[in-house]
């Protein structure tokens, strides 16, 4: 494949840019803190993103939306955007966002403040109640007057923006895509995994022996996709593959033997042309439930040999759902790029059952290729492959 | 401009007082079909105790994209689909903020997991045992034209048929004010590149460009001109028109500047 990464940005609790976000990896620092979401009881542990509150969109508010406000105000993500508007203009440009939430926050805030059964004035915005409503916010945001499209596929929605981006440049049908993913903490991604029984009154240990749930986070990412060919300054970075499966499964428990994980993994290698003992390093989906945990890592250990390191960093900003696959495929990229694997945080003693290279602490190496992998509800999954330009 | 070359190998509706394809083209001729009183689909491909708890967006998007497999004659296990609804479930969107702005937050786990948009792709998925990757996307009032084109483009680039199924159901009382839509409906087309199209066989290209676009306007009989304008996916029936032969072509929107043409080829 033929598609750079021209620039990307990364904004949870862990840290508000890419900046924050390696010091917070490189101190072992958790942006997770006990449940305090207004109107939640829960005994549990999240990662919210300070601040995001205070952001005021007029017409467009949510905490979805402003979320991914913040999330591009970082960094140059939006500099680049200017600039490509002004050489290729604007209809030229794509946008594909990955969400579960959308907005739902504000519609729960919606019910929280109905008239007689009726929306009550503030919360009459068409443009925010739909699932659609993080595509619609970016391209008022950022001018963007191309193609723009939200895919919601759980959690691995923010996966597939990579190759839905990917097809659209090689397609032709837009010259850059603007990438992202944004999901936010809410009551009904709260309470809705508490009513699975999937969340941890503690901090969330991923892959560990006693890991006994999920923490539930918020984030958004960005990243900016280009033809290799076009002459960009790019970062370096490739997107080398991409492979989307489904588990035919379950609504809500993945594959027994990781059926559809499999073929995702398999695909993205193939459309890679690499071969397992070349990946130096996965971010799993390690979300610290008991099943997916085992599931995943028993896969991994049969398909990769033990020089592909592997971790979670669920415990750095907890699941952040259709925010998680961009998220931790720019953690991955960002992995590449410096030369730094992060731990698997909160990694105290191996489960058991599994047999995997993976440690607590973050390892400095140098790597070619990375992978990560997303993987969502209806057993609807997502794996990425990325490279550095040798 | 880019363009895509497509065949429609099938088709499946539900919607109003159709329930299959050839009565839907009846309806869209002006012909009215007694209203049978049923309120949803019952696809027989989820099972029994299932399909009790599958809330109607999923049995409508599962009951056409059933028919258009059907009537392609291909097995829904080695099809590749993108799902799309315009208004998401606001039938489950009500009954979960209307729990968790009371007291008792105790949400049904079921009602919870099929509250995810890609529940009908995932219902669709597991009574199929399709494997293939399902896309699920939302579009609002661009629903149909960027669904089709992320269709497009994953069948040229995979060279593979693809199920692409537009569905939207009743909006909930709540939201009705801002999302209008209170019709039922639900279309699904298998679409081939032109490279497996049938001997034969329609072939039409779809182009996008970059220039403004409305949606067509029509003059459609009975409810189905208020359905064309109040249910996002329902925009559709300007397609299935044109495969019809009741137009030569048609200009979508697909952004606020740019626009899909598709017109026939041979």
């Amino acid at each position: 494949m033929d598609i750079r990464l021209l620039d990307y940005q990364s904004t949870s609790a862990a840290g508000v840019d890419i900046g924050a976000l390696r010091q917070s990896i490189d101190t072992q620092t958790s942006g997770l803190r006990k449940n305090d979401m207004p109107g939640s009881d829960l005994t549990t542990w999240i990662g919210r993103v300070p601040g995001v509150e205070d952001i005021n969109l007029g017409d467009w508010q949510s905490r979805n939306n402003a979320l991914a406000h913040l999330g591009y105000q970082q960094g140059t993500i939006a500099t680049h955007v200017e600039n490509l508007k002004s050489s290729l203009g604007s209809q030229r440009l794509g946008i594909v966002m990955g969400s579960s939430t959308s907005s739902i926050d504000r519609t729960e805030a919606a019910y929280r403040h109905l008239e007689d059964g009726a929306l009550s004035l503030p919360y009459r915005q068409p443009l925010v109640h739909n699932p659609h409503a993080p595509s619609l916010y970016m391209a008022h945001l950022t001018g963007i007057t191309g193609p723009a499209l939200t895919i919601n596929t759980a959690c691995s929605s923010s996966a597939k923006v990579f190759a839905t981006g990917a097809r659209w440049l090689r397609a032709g049908i837009v010259d850059a895509v603007l990438v992202g993913g944004v999901d936010t903490l809410c009551l009904s991604v709260l309470h809705g995994f508490d009513s699975l029984q999937l969340v941890s009154p503690n901090q969330c240990r991923p892959l560990d022996q006693h890991r006994d749930g999920i923490n539930l986070g918020e984030a958004s990412g960005f990243a900016i996709l280009v033809r290799a060919g076009d002459g960009y300054a790019d970062s370096g970075i490739r997107l080398l593959g991409y492979g989307e499966s489904s588990d035919a499964h379950h609504m809500s428990h993945p594959h027994p033997d990781g059926l559809g994980a499999r073929l995702a993994m398999q695909q993205a290698l193939t459309r890679a042309q690499l071969r397992p003992e070349q990946i130096d390093y996965i971010n799993l989906h390690g979300t610290s439930s008991r099943a997916n945990d085992l599931i995943e890592g028993q896969l991994i250990g049969k398909l990769f040999p033990k020089s592909t390191q592997v971790s979670s960093t669920k415990a750095w900003m907890g699941h952040t759902l259709g925010a998680a696959g961009i998220t931790e495929a720019l953690i991955a990229v960002d992995a590449l790029q410096r030369g730094v694997i992060p731990g698997s945080l909160n990694l105290a003693e191996l489960d058991h059952e599994l047999d995997l290279s993976v440690q607590a602490d973050n390892i400095t190496r140098d790597m070619h290729y990375v992978l990560s992998n997303s993987f969502g509800f209806g057993g609807n999954n997502c794996c990425l492959v990325f490279g550095s330009v040798a | 401009m880019s363009e895509f070359n497509f065949s429609v190998l099938g088709i499946g509706a539900w919607g109003l007082t159709a329930r299959s394809w050839p009565e839907l083209q009846e309806l869209m001729a002006g012909k009215p079909i007694e209203d049978d009183g049923s309120k949803g689909p019952k696809p027989a491909l989820i099972p029994a105790n299932e399909r009790r708890r599958a809330p109607l967006p999923v049995r409508l998007a599962v009951e056409t994209s059933a028919q258009a497999c059907a009537a392609a004659k291909l097995d829904p296990a080695e099809v590749g689909c993108v799902f799309v609804s315009g208004l998401g479930d606001t039938a489950l969107t009500d009954y979960m903020c209307t729990v968790l702005a009371s007291d008792n937050k105790a949400l049904s786990p079921t009602k919870f997991h099929n509250s995810v948009h890609n529940a009908a792709a995932g219902y669709w998925t597991i009574s199929t045992g399709c494997t293939e990757a399902a896309n699920s996307v939302a579009g609002f009032d661009e629903s149909v034209s960027l669904t089709l084109v992320e269709a497009l483009i994953q069948a040229e680039e995979e060279q593979r048929p693809l199920l692409m199924t537009f569905y939207d159901a009743p909006v909930s009382a709540v939201l009705q004010p801002l999302l209008k839509n209170p019709y039922p409906f639900s279309v699904s087309l298998v679409i081939a590149p032109e490279s497996l199209s049938p001997a034969g066989s329609p072939v039409w290209s779809a182009s996008v460009m970059t220039e403004a676009a409305t949606w067509p306007s029509a003059n459609w009989p009975g409810e189905l001109q208020d359905c064309y304008q109040s249910n996002p996916v329902a925009r559709v029936l300007c397609i299935l028109d044109m495969l019809t032969g009741g137009l030569d072509s048609v200009t979508m929107p697909l952004s606020s500047a740019t626009a899909v043409t598709v017109t026939r080829v041979s």
